[in-house]
């Protein structure tokens, strides 16, 4: 990632309110192209709701998000073809039960990319080898593990071939065994080059593998900098407490 | 063991009037489950909808049906529906018109409802793969809310059949209205309820097992 790279996704004023309750407090902030920013912060500081705002899976109360250069919060715009560019990974991975492993991962690519289902399935083979998962493809998710599934997860976005990987708390509801067969997939992502923005506990990881560690709490970005400055010498009190508590 | 010899003489001698009333019965309530079902199935599709009119016409429609008695609707529409069409109706056709109307409002709420029970984060990762909300209600929504909505969908098709039984007060051609005419005829009142009661029994317990064994095989699927 070099510093001059060009912002892939820019947040511009966002807030976010849940009835009375405000989650993000007018917010601006870039993530650029080859980036991996990770967001860590105590449960209710807006993490997620913020990585949610990305992709408009949670709609902003107010503010811009601009995505590729094009503003997704515009009304007039249709915002699924503009998903398909961020794949996203869940926290309960959210794999669709009714539908097996290879077509968990075809299903999208077949309608909204236009493949057919010949060439989506040979893509989907090459993803799957890269995780391992090559001998489950016929197997419904019901037969996985959740570390298989978040890693079926993980490649099913990756199938529409997106610019960016959103991933909320994606090893949080995995048992410690499986955790780091996740975190290696990611891992591998991040240095293939993939811009990645990462909600996570994990600091270890975040402090690893990061460019950037952006940390939030009362709806705003806190402190932010490299994982040396974050994990090394953090500035804000509450930086200080938060990192005193998990580490 | 009265009873039993009043039975199967009167069975003897008015079969015919208890079978002619059950082919009644079954065709009042194949029409009523496929009408009903088909517009409830329409009437689901309300509250999907983006705009916000429909909602309150859904809520509206269904908190009207599931309000009221059923007995009410029926004299409602046997009343009314012959003043307001141009055209000459029979009791069975109001009778029939008003069971629709009443099903569809409670199949709507079963499909409703085994819509929304499909997990929020499917919808998330649908969503969030860029799917249409037309693939995503196809692809992703649909085939995992039909194993909601089936076994619901078949206990409403029993209540279906019972709820025929109230065409009797209209004296339509049907296995209770069957019961009250041999009663008149003979005198005699529990005999033929008996037989009556006997013949739904027998056909609802048929459906039932029916019902069940379709539930078993997709949950075997699951």
């Amino acid at each position: 990632m070099t510093k001059d790279a060009k912002p892939l996704i820019r947040v511009e004023d966002l807030c976010k309110q849940f009835h009375e309750l405000t989650v993000l407090k007018h917010i601006t902030e870039e993530i650029r192209e080859g980036e991996v920013v990770s967001i860590i912060g105590p449960s209710g500081g807006g993490k997620s709701t913020f990585l949610r705002c990305l992709n408009l899976l949670e709609q902003p109360t107010s503010g811009k998000v601009f995505f590729q250069g094009v503003e997704i919060t515009d009304q007039k715009i249709d915002v699924d073809r503009h998903r398909q560019k961020m794949g996203m990974v869940f926290q309960h991975f959210n794999v669709f039960p009714h539908l097996t492993v290879l077509q968990n991962i075809t299903l999208a690519p077949t309608l909204e990319r236009g493949l057919s289902k010949a060439q989506a399935e040979e893509e989907a083979l090459v993803l799957l080898e890269r995780v391992g998962l090559s001998d489950k493809r016929d197997e419904y998710p019901r037969k996985l593990s959740g570390g298989q599934k978040q890693r079926l997860a993980i490649v099913r976005a990756l199938a529409m071939k997106p610019d960016v990987m959103l991933f909320d708390e994606p090893t949080s509801a995995l048992d410690p065994e499986m955790v780091k067969d996740v975190l290696k997939v990611i891992q591998d992502l991040a240095l293939s080059g993939m811009t990645i923005v990462n909600v996570t506990h994990e600091m270890g990881f975040a402090r690893e593998l990061s460019d950037r560690v952006l940390f939030m709490d009362g709806g705003i970005i806190a402190e932010q900098g490299t994982p040396q400055e974050i994990f090394g010498n953090p500035q804000n009190p509450r930086t200080i407490d938060f990192l005193s508590k998990v580490l | 063991m009265l009873l039993v010899e009043q039975m199967i003489k009167i069975w003897t001698k008015y079969s015919t009037v208890f079978l002619s009333g059950l082919a009644g019965t079954l065709w009042i309530s194949a029409v009523t489950v496929f009408f009903g079902t088909l517009l409830g199935v329409l009437l689901a599709l309300l509250p999907l909808s983006k705009i916000k009119g429909f909602h309150a016409l859904y809520k509206g429609y269904i908190g009207l049906l599931r309000g009221t008695p059923i007995l009410l609707q029926l004299y409602f529409f046997w009343i009314w529906l012959p003043k307001a069409l141009p055209i000459e109706l029979t009791n069975t056709q109001c009778v029939i018109v008003a069971l629709v109307v009443n099903s569809s409002a409670y199949v709507a709420e079963v499909i409703r409802a085994g819509i929304q029970a499909v997990d929020y984060g499917q919808t998330e990762a649908a969503k969030s793969l860029g799917l249409s909300n037309k693939n995503m209600m196809i692809y992703i929504i649909m085939p995992q809310a039909v194993k909601n909505i089936l076994p619901a969908l078949g206990n409403e098709f029993i209540n279906m059949i019972k709820q025929t039984s109230l065409a009797s007060v209209f004296f339509v051609s049907e296995l209770t209205t069957s019961f009250k005419t041999v009663q008149s005829t003979t005198f005699l009142a529990i005999p033929p309820l008996v037989i009556s009661g006997v013949i739904y029994l027998v056909v609802i317990t048929l459906l039932s097992k029916l019902v069940n064994t379709f539930e078993g095989r997709l949950r075997a699927c699951d």
